[in-house]
């Protein structure tokens, strides 16, 4: 019998960024011995979860090439990690029997609207990310994502003066909003932002505990 | 008070609401409309008809119908037997894992709502992997512990085959929304033909042969870019 292993979902609009979070978070993971397993959802290719296994998996030897695995939605991503979630569930129990001494699995969603959230059955913790490039309105206009999330992520906060995004404008937003929930703001090309990702993750998720892999001496 | 649910049991399951991510499969025919060979409403009515005589209904009615009857009887040896047998006929990774996941996850769902001891029997065969979790014999088996007659349950799984393949018709953009409904209502007599020829045909007789389908399938697994998991 597998014991349940604890699970992060990542979502947000198409382009926001959310695999590049991953690419960026596994790395800081895998340097505190977490093992981790990532499901990427996606609404058309399995072009995400081809490039992150490449980086992660193949170029940086994080984690093996099939713990990256891509998974077609059907055209509805709301649907595959919410309304019905199996698939991914199927998916996640033949990976909790095969490899318990994971300590995360992270499931990328496809790219959707504002009111993703997802299954409390699929996902023990909602990372929701947006980017700058879409105005600083963003968090303002709400929606589930933005308010339910247990994190919120800014993205891109380089391009902020390129698209006259002010940041404290998104950030004071993001506090009424989210009613003081934690947001952190991100540039994946700079890492900006990517070890208190890390340090939520850690923290809210895994509760500090040590790697499965410290404990029981599992190797790679 | 009546406490005969299984209308409503037929309903439930065979709800698109129900978690079992039939939304997630085309079964083949995103292939056919990528290299143009389904572009019509009589095409996809045909493809679906072609599908049912020679695989779903031989094979998959087959199994549901003998899973059926074993689950009357409490066999659960030969439910497995049945699971198994349906699992080696399957002959292309992609359908075959996606049928599984379908079973494993309907008959989770229906033990999380319904007490019974072989539903509990088979769901620990399964979770042991002593058996594969097709999704025709585990809806069999559900259909049994629901009180759903066993011609209730061919036609219901006939349908769910039919609407994941219409539904996929339909977000692939080969149809609209009326269209989806007329294929729908056209294919009732082959369904219904279909449960009247499987119902009594045991296991040893099952057989399916698509050829030209399995290789539609295989070519789906090879696509790089898909909106459907079949």
């Amino acid at each position: 019998m597998s014991s349940r292993i604890s699970r992060i979902g990542i979502g947000g609009p198409v382009g926001c960024g959310k695999s590049m979070l991953i690419e960026r978070v596994v790395p800081l993971l895998a340097k505190k011995n977490y093992r981790v397993c990532i499901i990427s959802n996606d609404v058309i290719s399995k072009e995400d979860a081809d490039r992150m296994r490449q980086n992660l998996a193949t170029s940086q030897g994080l984690l093996p090439e099939n713990l990256v695995i891509g998974l077609a939605t059907g055209g509805c991503p709301h649907t595959a990690i919410r309304e019905d979630p199996s698939i991914n569930l199927a998916v996640i129990e033949e990976i909790e029997s095969k490899y318990n001494d994971l300590d995360l699995i992270i499931i990328e969603s496809g790219g959707d609207n504002i009111t993703t959230t997802f299954s409390p059955a699929l996902a023990d913790y909602f990372i929701y990310i947006v980017d700058v490039s879409g105005g600083d309105k963003y968090p303002r206009k709400r929606g589930l994502g933005i308010e339910t999330s247990d994190l919120l992520v800014i993205n891109k906060i380089d391009l902020a003066k390129m698209v006259d995004a002010d940041l404290d404008v998104m950030e004071r937003d993001a506090k009424i909003v989210r009613k003081n929930k934690p947001h952190v703001l991100v540039n994946c090309k700079t890492d900006q932002g990517i070890e208190q990702v890390t340090e939520h993750i850690i923290h809210d998720v895994l509760f500090d505990e040590p790697p499965k892999k410290l404990v029981s001496g599992v190797k790679n | 008070m009546n406490t005969d649910f299984s209308d409503l049991n037929i309903m439930q399951m065979s709800d698109s609401f129900f978690p079992i991510g039939l939304y997630t499969m085309s079964n083949g025919l995103e292939t056919l409309f990528d290299e143009k060979l389904v572009q019509t409403t009589d095409q996809i009515e045909e493809f679906i008809s072609t599908i049912i005589t020679q695989q779903i209904g031989p094979a998959d009615c087959v199994a549901l119908s003998n899973a059926y009857d074993f689950a009357v009887s409490k066999n659960i040896e030969k439910i497995i037997y049945c699971d198994k047998m349906l699992y080696s006929m399957k002959l292309v990774k992609e359908p075959r894992d996606a049928m599984c996941r379908s079973g494993s996850q309907m008959i989770k769902c229906v033990k999380s709502f319904l007490n019974d001891n072989l539903i509990n029997l088979y769901y620990d065969a399964i979770h042991e992997s002593n058996s594969p979790a097709t999704h025709p014999v585990v809806t069999g088996v559900c259909s049994s512990a629901l009180g759903v007659k066993k011609d209730s349950a061919v036609t219901m799984m006939l349908y769910g085959f039919s609407v994941s393949t219409i539904g996929a018709a339909l977000r692939l953009g080969i149809i609209d929304h009326i269209q989806s409904q007329q294929i729908l209502h056209r294919l009732k007599p082959r369904i219904t033909q279909c449960v009247k020829q499987y119902l009594a045909i045991s296991i040893e007789n099952m057989w399916q042969f698509a050829p030209e389908y399995d290789i539609i399938q295989m070519k789906h697994e090879q696509k790089f870019s898909k909106m459907f998991i079949t």
